[in-house]
């Protein structure tokens, strides 16, 4: 007798035929049923008894597939061998419970595996088949579209993201009382570019404050891209080869339109294995630029000696939970301990570790499937003994997801713990250096051309410049701004944006396009932008004419001060 | 000259019939190989990552190799007890196979007293871990969920196939030719089914174990660094 197979189905039973390769066949293939792999599963740790959760039965419930429709055996004598095809779209559904509901893909039983099997490579590709032909729990399909679409797995606007960045530098020149702390928006060419999670600009600003903070007491030149700046990758969760692809590539694009030299990944297991390990295989591209975590960039800058920690600032007892992605898909789990040793006076190892530490039960894209959230919280049982038995106050993790996933499991099992980021201890333990004095005169012998069709302002802004020893020229319009540049060369130029003959645009524009004069620093002064939100219309004017981003930009009217920190910021960045 | 009371029977059996049964097997993995050759293999595009003291090289090598470091990984570490009925099981069937090119071609290698004991405790140790395996698979509700006939037809069909070897081991022929004749024609069955049961593992062990461990190794992940020992 033959069953019907639904549509799906057998769209799932075609998909299946293309997806599976060699790696993941022989996963399919080498298993022995041994069971090895049982208790090295959180689900089963922390629900005895319940075959379901057991790593190797879950894999067979892809394996039967596999059998149907690949292996001989199976072909031949199914019943032998278990295998068995889906006919039905319950039969979908079921699967979808266990490669999603029943699984984070840590990697866990694949380090534990004798044989070799990687449960999770093809439990990634069965949700990727399922995802096909569009069986998922729904959190799943509206994180992946909001990547798709708008760019970014949170469905952050690009205004909301331009306008946390301008908050949080606010915040931060406020808080060391220092305008020439910036977060550099497009800048070109700059060493360092910077890639954050979406949840840091809508949840967890303070993040990309503290990273900032330490990238300009490193004193390094960076930037973040106002497009493609997302680093998570929802394509490892759902197993969409090309979501990972496009989302990874749309990185890949901004660090290489900003001709930037290395592309930093904030802390997120995920989002750095995504991004580092896995993007370029699934888009099929080759990155020519390095990729690095933030935590290896913060251990380097102290190690180099660029910031200066404090480690008493941080004197609660702290343990560190290896996110899965970090340590068991990327060989991370030694930086992270090196650099909490530097900034803690108190950490203690939590056991296991390293790869063989317990999944935070957060992983997976767990987080976004509200529907399996009573399973994960009890499966999380095994991860909050661990924690417990730390007696630490403070759980690091260098993954968001973890965060997360840490931050419900602690509340849910009643820990007296707080969850933190590397770099919320980093920027905490940081030992701010002391600032130039005021008296001297830091700008001294600068040239500087100010160009500004209003003779007032051009009048104003060069008496502060002169009173800092600069030697000032000016122009009242873009052409004899032009003139000027290539008569004698000046060490900055501040630009309005309206002018006669030719608009600022257009000059800075010029400047950019021509070898002798592309970096230039010019500094935008300028009252082209609503008085409620300068910086987010300007930025959105940059964007709108693909202008790369200037040195530096002030609305008129023009504070002095602020005008004095924000061009010696910019010399001295040049310098 | 001792002369030759070796029925054509068991002459067949012990010869013929295991070297067809041995070219069956072989051809059948050849075509297994190239099947396997033709999945197209994942690369890794992306460039040397994690820990600076290893590589996709090394990984792959440690890989192979990492069944022999019971150590290396929690699972069997926390249950040595399975370790060690894994190494007697798997020497038993080693010894068993390599009994069977023996005893036909060079029996005097076996011949002594003291081979023949060694045999047949390995067989005998390799039997019972197959009757607790066996047992093991009846009785654990994990173990029999995942289950095949094939996984349990393949460790009775060992057992017992290991119950002849223990009694073929001593080679003697005029005592009666019926363990001779079983074990060689169990033999043969097993190495015609081999190829199609899940005892052919330890031939996509090699691929499997190579491509993980090339795959963490290229990441720094392969060999696991010896702090994670819980």
């Amino acid at each position: 007798m033959s069953e019907t197979r639904s549509y799906k189905a057998q769209k799932l039973v075609e998909r299946l035929q293309v997806k599976v390769n060699r790696q993941i066949m022989l996963s399919l293939e080498a298993c022995v049923h041994c069971g090895l792999c049982t208790d090295q599963c959180h689900y089963v740790l922390s629900n005895p008894g319940d075959v379901t959760y057991a790593p190797a039965y879950k894999a067979d419930r892809i394996r039967k597939l596999f059998k149907a429709h690949i292996d001989w055996t199976g072909k031949t004598l199914p019943w032998w061998v278990g295998a068995k095809s889906v006919y039905t779209d319950q039969e979908l559904e079921d699967l979808k419970d266990t490669v999603f509901g029943k699984c984070t893909n840590c990697r866990r039983c694949s380090l534990n595996c004798p044989m070799g099997v990687d449960m999770a490579v093809f439990n990634r590709m069965a949700r990727g088949l399922l995802v096909h032909v569009g069986v998922m729990p729904e959190g799943v399909a509206v994180v992946a579209k909001d990547q798709w679409e708008i760019g970014n797995q949170m469905g952050v606007l690009k205004e909301d993201y331009l306008e946390t960045l301008t908050w949080m530098e606010e915040e931060l020149q406020s808080e060391y009382n220092d305008h020439s702390i910036r977060i550099p928006i497009d800048k070109m060419d700059a060493d360092v570019v910077y890639s954050i999670n979406p949840r840091e600009a809508k949840y967890d600003p303070r993040t990309i404050a503290e990273a900032a903070a330490i990238f300009h007491f490193a004193g390094e030149n960076w930037t973040m891209p106002s497009q493609g700046w997302d680093m998570t990758n929802f394509g490892l969760f759902n197993g969409d080869d090309e979501l990972g692809g496009a989302v990874g590539g749309r990185l890949y694009d901004a660090v290489e339109r900003l001709r930037g030299k290395k592309l930093v990944i904030s802390e997120c297991g995920h989002g750095f294995r995504s991004t580092r390990c896995e993007a370029p295989n699934w888009g099929k591209r080759d990155v020519a630029f390095p990729m690095e975590s933030a935590v290896i960039t913060m251990l380097g800058y102290i190690k180099q000696g660029r910031i200066q920690v404090d480690k008493s600032k941080n004197s609660e007892p702290v343990t560190y939970h290896d996110s899965c992605n970090n340590a068991r898909s990327c060989g991370m789990t030694e930086e992270p301990r090196e650099l909490l040793n530097l900034v803690c006076s108190d950490f203690r190892e939590m056991h296991p570790n390293r790869a063989e530490n317990f999944c935070c039960t957060g992983g997976g894209g767990a987080m976004s499937m509200t529907e399996y959230a009573p399973r994960r919280l009890k499966s999380a049982r095994i991860k909050a003994d661990q924690l417990k038995a730390t007696g630490a106050k403070i759980v690091v993790t260098s993954c968001h997801n973890c965060v997360d996933g840490l931050f419900d499991l602690i509340k849910h099992y009643k820990l007296d713990m707080q969850v933190k980021l590397l770099v919320n201890l980093v920027a905490s333990a940081l030992v701010v250096p002391e600032r130039p004095s005021r008296k001297m005169r830091p700008l001294e012998g600068y040239k500087i051309l100010v160009i500004d069709d209003e003779p007032d302002i051009r009048v104003y802004l060069g008496k502060i410049f002169k009173d800092q020893g600069c030697l000032v020229t000016e122009a009242p319009d873009a052409n004899q701004g032009m003139r000027a540049i290539k008569a004698d060369r000046p060490d900055l130029v501040t630009l309005d944006l309206i002018l006669p003959y030719m608009t600022g645009e257009k000059l800075y524009w010029e400047l950019r396009k021509d070898q002798k004069t592309a970096d230039l620093p010019v500094v935008i002064v300028s009252g082209y932008a609503a008085v409620d939100s300068p910086r987010i219309d300007f930025f959105g004017f940059l964007a709108e004419k693909r202008l790369p981003q200037p040195n530096g930009f002030l609305e008129k009217p023009v504070d002095p001060e602020k005008l004095i920190e924000t061009v010696r910021a910019v010399l001295l960045e040049k310098a | 000259m001792e002369l030759d009371t070796t029925s054509p029977l068991l002459h067949f059996a012990e010869d013929k019939l295991q070297i067809f049964a041995l070219s069956f097997k072989a051809l059948v993995y050849i075509l297994k190989i190239r099947w396997i050759l033709k999945f197209p293999a994942g690369k890794d595009r992306q460039a040397p990552g994690g820990s600076p003291d290893t590589s996709a090289q090394k990984g792959a090598i440690h890989s192979l190799f990492n069944i022999a470091l019971p150590w290396e990984m929690a699972s069997t570490r926390q249950h040595p007890f399975f370790y060690v009925q894994f190494v007697i099981f798997h020497i038993g069937v080693a010894a068993s196979i390599l009994m069977s090119l023996l005893i036909p071609y060079v029996p005097e290698w076996i011949a002594g007293r003291a081979a023949v004991v060694a045999l047949q405790s390995i067989f005998a140790a390799a039997f019972l871990v197959g009757l607790v395996r066996m047992a093991r698979r009846l009785t654990d509700p994990y173990i029999r969920g995942i289950s095949t006939p094939d996984d349990y037809f393949s460790l009775a069909l060992l057992v017992v196939w290991l119950g002849f070897s223990f009694l073929a081991a001593p080679n003697d022929r005029q005592s009666g030719e019926w363990p001779l004749l079983a074990y060689f024609f169990l033999t043969a069955f097993f190495l015609v089914y081999v190829p199609f049961s899940k005892i052919s593992h330890y031939l996509f062990y090699p691929f499997a174990r190579w491509y993980l461990g090339r795959t963490l190794g290229h990441r720094g992940v392969y060999p696991v660094k010896s702090g994670a020992r819980a």
